[in-house]
């Protein structure tokens, strides 16, 4: 029977897990708007697993920046600098 | 409470952040679009604090249930003070991780009017074309 | 391309080979079996009433560490942040100086008020978490990151003509931000001065009595721990964050028109 310390740490696996796809599909895309939010879930994922590693300090910070700030600043750049990465 | 299913799904999250932080740098280096250098700086800062956060966790043993390091007891005997020490996990990384992610994001602020100014100046975020236009330009201005 | 080819193979035989490293506990204990031994003498000391020569009287661990226990840290890393905003407001220095004059009216009716009430809850959260820094996690810094959203929102959807009447100017910011980081300063070296003046001793970043100085910030509110510099520490960090990053968004959302002028005489060579 499942208790519950082997559910969290399996959801812990699970995350990372899903964190090391969204990376990749970040890496890979060429559309910079794609790669915005394929980003902004692989920084939820690890927010989830700071919050299963008993830091509540961190999780209060990296939800604030990097789900917050950082497509923000990114946004504002691909508007001025242009959406699609050209091969030369 | 199964002692290797934790074990195993402890060491598949350390070997997961492997994966992540290759990748990454892989991204960093040989993508040739500078807004996609800086994504690829973010992901690989944020996978090396979280590195720095698993050293500070402990071990589950059957009866002794873990806790974040925060007393909730306003006037607490010595006994609470022996088990709150017992529990708690270690708030040393917390504190430095948390001093890492706000130079992360000043750095990163930094290079955002960095890579405006590039953009504004060679009409391109291109690395290989900079470098192209920059190899003309010194060629110019020697002759 | 051979250059990608290369240094992605070199990355997988790296990966493969720390894998193997970790798989077979080359590394040690995963996860450890305990904490180190100064992890455990902070977590006694942080508010052990019967040792209060050593105490901070705040119940959470985290900030005591980031603002007692090692507050020379946390000095530097407010170094780089402000001199990294400096940095980044010193590149566009004539757009600060340009009156914008726009003419925008901001989105629809619905998305205002929706947007009115909601910037609300956004800045009781962020005080609530930046003034109980030291009972629960949060602090200076985690208030400050949230409460930086609100005048973002209020930008977007208002336009910058909602800033330019209610004269939120950028001197006013640049003010405030200089002001609570003056404050942050002065409240570390508070004690060391009282202690000059009145010929007892005290140290810089001190916050209760030690054994050879008898002064110290007041350790309860009425019945509440209130963790002594802590609270002033948190309440400053606060505003000067706040103010830091509506200051930069405020210059990188202008118009593209007025950023390109930053660069305007370049061809000339100045």
């Amino acid at each position: 029977m499942m208790d519950y310390v082997d559910l969290v740490f399996l959801i812990m696996g699970i995350s990372a897990l899903t964190s090391v796809l969204f990376t990749f599909l970040t890496i890979r895309t060429k559309d910079l708007m794609y790669a915005v939010v394929f980003s902004s879930v692989q920084s939820v994922a690890y927010a989830l697993i700071y919050f299963l590693l008993l830091a509540p300090d961190i999780v209060l910070v990296y939800v604030a920046v990097a789900v917050g700030i950082y497509p923000l600043i990114i946004i504002l750049l691909v508007k001025k600098v242009g959406r699609y990465e050209v091969m030369s | 409470m199964d002692i290797e299913l934790i074990k195993f799904m402890f060491m598949l999250t350390v070997i997961s952040l492997y994966f992540n932080v290759a990748i990454s740098l892989y991204g960093v280096v040989s993508k040739i679009n500078l807004v996609k250098k800086l994504i690829a700086l973010t992901i690989f800062q944020d996978t090396v604090n979280m590195f720095t956060i698993l050293v500070g966790y402990k071990l589950w043993r059957p009866g002794l249930l873990l806790q974040p390091p925060v007393l909730t007891d306003l006037s607490p005997t010595p006994e609470t003070l022996k088990e709150f020490v017992e529990r708690s996990v270690d708030p040393l990384p917390q504190a430095f991780v948390l001093t890492a992610i706000v130079i992360g994001l000043a750095v990163t602020l930094f290079l955002t009017t960095i890579v405006l100014h590039v953009s504004y100046h060679f009409k391109t975020v291109n690395v290989d074309k900079i470098g192209r236009a920059k190899r003309v330009y010194i060629h110019e201005e020697a002759v | 391309m051979l250059r990608d080819f290369i240094f992605a193979s070199l990355l997988v035989i790296i990966i493969l080979a720390l894998t193997y490293l970790t798989y077979s506990g080359g590394l040690g204990d995963l996860p450890p079996q305990d904490v180190r031994v100064i992890a455990s003498n902070y977590l006694n000391l942080t508010y052990n009433q019967g040792i209060t020569w050593l105490w901070t009287a705040s119940p959470e661990a985290v900030t005591a560490i980031v603002w007692d226990y090692r507050g020379l840290d946390t000095l530097f890393e407010t170094v780089v942040f402000y001199g990294a905003i400096l940095a980044a407001l010193t590149l566009f220095r004539s757009v600060s100086k340009i009156p914008e004059f726009v003419g925008g009216v901001g989105l629809s009716l619905v998305v205002k008020r929706v947007t009115a009430i909601v910037t609300l809850a956004i800045l009781t959260v962020a005080a609530s978490t930046a003034l109980h820094g030291h009972l629960t996690p949060g602090g200076g810094f985690q208030g400050g990151a949230i409460a930086s959203v609100a005048p973002l929102l209020l930008l977007v959807v208002f336009g910058k003509q909602f800033f330019i009447e209610r004269r939120i100017s950028y001197s006013k910011l640049l003010t405030i931000r200089n002001a609570s980081l003056a404050l942050l300063g002065f409240t570390s070296v508070a004690l060391l001065i009282l202690g000059f003046l009145t010929g007892a001793q005290g140290y810089i970043f001190q916050n209760q009595a030690k054994t050879i100085s008898t002064l110290s910030y007041p350790p309860y509110l009425l019945d509440v721990p209130l963790g002594g510099s802590l609270f002033f520490y948190n309440l400053f960090e606060f505003l000067a964050v706040a103010s830091g990053f509506t200051l930069v968004f405020t210059i990188l959302l202008s118009r593209d028109e007025t950023l390109r002028k930053e660069l305007e005489g370049e061809e000339l060579g100045y």
